[in-house]
């Protein structure tokens, strides 16, 4: 992570394009047929408890099961790889690509995560803090725990199978946490967002000239 | 502390006891199930209970497992995967968060240790697994039991049993083990004050005290085959056979067997007790042990971590 932040360069990016561009793949292989075409407006899974499920997007066949892939986010389809349609395809073969507008929460998280060091989810589970590192946050507050590599931090709870996730990243401080206790958090997904306690003056700093930035500029991204 | 020997009182079980049991389900499930089929699930899972270690206390039958296997690594010895630790009660258990378990004597409490070779699918399937061997275990005693999501094991609306499973890696080598840990309320009767509505032990349901070392054999073989069921289905599934998604596993049609489940109403929660989240009725499990919830507007949620009850 690099002291010097070029905030004009930055701002001025998400500015000039304030979205995100999200690519969505084949969940695993087989034949695909498309339910949307370019231009589409997709919407994202909705409800209390997120159980609307998202606008279609696909159906994907693997030996006569099908099954249907809706949006996990809201936006307008960019770009469709027609030509596979009806086509076998691989996992992971990327097949449409949605535009989705950034909101000024998502785009200070944007830049976050840029700056930070990410430590992702390592499977699709639910996830929370390891009763030690719990217990520091309630004491200190979550910002001011550091944690190191090889330390146990979380838990992952997946079929009422608890298994221990040790930090692997930059030892530093908790500056962001990405997930809520209970709720899943699909794979590859971050978790924690962590920096070097010496850096976290450079953080805040770019949240307030964001944010200032926004407030003096407001519908930047509308 | 110090294994007891046999005859001590309290439980005592060995590996060529378990042995025996197996052949008696071996030929218990020979009249459902292809011999064959039989034979090869029960050669998976003959791990369980390899070696057997039985104490008259311990602090948590998990801590002594995970004492064990760093203990093993230290002596440059390699550990018994299968190994069961048992206690005739146990000083400081405890359930999932931070809820107390009570384990006195006359309980089945324990944790079989479990080198991870299986699949993440199949390995999903654990906490199901364990559950079915239970409740198998406990109809056979004459008890109509029956299996809640994921594997809490009722006799009426009370709870006869908890498991908690954890992984471990061991601290020199970094193996995976799965530390399977069991509570089964077998003659013990008394419960603390919070319990004393949801707990019931087995000899309550029955009337009368049930041998404990047999309960134990009992449950073991049929951990035994549940856990090869594993096995032989991952097998299965690599071999060119059903899809992992298609609800074909025969664990899981063990499970739908047992279990009252599916159609109820429910409230689930990642912990019901203390931040129940929503209400559902239960529509079915999914072929990786999911729980598929029908909301009131009728759309659909699958749960893959949590508890519920029964409403």
């Amino acid at each position: 992570m690099s002291n010097e932040i070029d905030f004009d360069e930055i701002l001025s990016k998400y500015r000039s394009d304030p979205f995100d561009y999200v690519e969505v793949c084949a969940t695993h292989t087989g034949v695909v047929h498309f339910r949307v075409g370019e231009g589409d407006a997709v919407e994202a899974p909705s409800g209390e408890w997120q159980q609307i499920p998202g606008t279609a997007l696909y159906q994907i066949t693997r030996e006569r099961n099908p099954k249907l892939v809706a949006a996990r986010t809201n936006g307008v389809v960019s770009g469709i790889r027609s030509e596979l349609e009806g086509q076998f395809v691989e996992a992971g073969e990327k097949l449409i690509t949605i535009r989705h507008p950034l909101k000024k929460k998502e785009i200070i998280e944007n830049i976050l995560k840029e700056v930070l060091y990410l430590f992702r989810a390592p499977e699709r589970a639910k996830y929370y803090f390891a009763l030690d590192v719990q217990s520091r946050i309630e004491k200190k507050g979550v910002r001011a725990v550091t944690i190191e590599a090889g330390e146990e931090v979380l838990t992952m709870s997946l079929m009422k199978r608890d298994t221990p996730i040790y930090y692997t990243g930059e030892g530093g401080v908790i500056h962001s946490v990405y997930f809520t206790p209970g709720v899943s958090v699909n794979q590859g997904e971050p978790l924690l967002g962590i920096c070097a306690p010496e850096k976290l003056p450079l953080i805040q700093k770019i949240i307030t000239r964001v944010k200032a930035d926004w407030n003096s500029e407001q519908g930047l991204a509308a | 502390m110090e294994t007891r020997e046999r005859g001590g009182g309290g439980i005592a079980v060995t590996a060529a006891e378990i042995d025996r049991q197996r052949l008696m389900e071996d030929r218990l499930r020979r009249q459902a199930w292809d011999a064959t089929e039989v034979e090869r699930i029960l050669r998976y899972g003959a791990f369980v209970g390899t070696a057997i270690e039985c104490y008259p206390v311990l602090d948590r039958a998990m801590e002594k497992a995970r004492i064990h296997i760093t203990a093993m690594e230290q002596a440059g010895r390699s550990v018994h995967n299968g190994t069961v630790i048992l206690a005739d009660r146990l000083e400081r258990s405890k359930g999932r968060f931070d809820r107390t378990w009570h384990a006195p004597s006359g309980g089945l409490w324990g944790c079989l240790l479990h080198v991870n070779t299986l699949l993440p699918q199949s390995r999903n399937l654990i906490s199901l697994a364990v559950g079915v061997a239970c409740c198998e275990a406990v109809r056979e005693m004459g008890i109509a039991a029956e299996l809640r999501w994921v594997n809490d094991v009722l006799v009426g609306d009370r709870k006869v049993a908890g498991f908690l499973i954890e992984s471990f890696f061991s601290p020199r080598y970094r193996e995976e083990y799965n530390l399977i840990g069991f509570g089964i309320n077998v003659n013990n009767h008394q419960f603390p004050h919070e319990l004393r509505d949801t707990a019931l032990s087995l000899a309550q349901a029955l009337g009368r005290p049930l041998d404990i070392n047999s309960f134990a054999r009992l449950f073991l073989a049929k951990l035994s085959f549940a856990v090869g069921l594993l096995y032989y289905e991952e097998e299965r599934r690599l071999h060119g056979g059903d899809d992992w998604d298609d609800g074909g596993h025969r664990l899981l049609q063990l499970w739908r067997g047992l279990s009252t489940t599916v159609g109820r109403r429910v409230v689930f929660g990642f912990d019901v007790l203390q931040a129940p989240r929503y209400q559902a009725t239960v529509g079915g499990i999914t072929g990786s042990g999911g729980l598929v919830m029908v909301l009131d507007d009728g759309h659909e949620k699958t749960e893959y971590s949590g508890e519920i009850r029964y409403i």
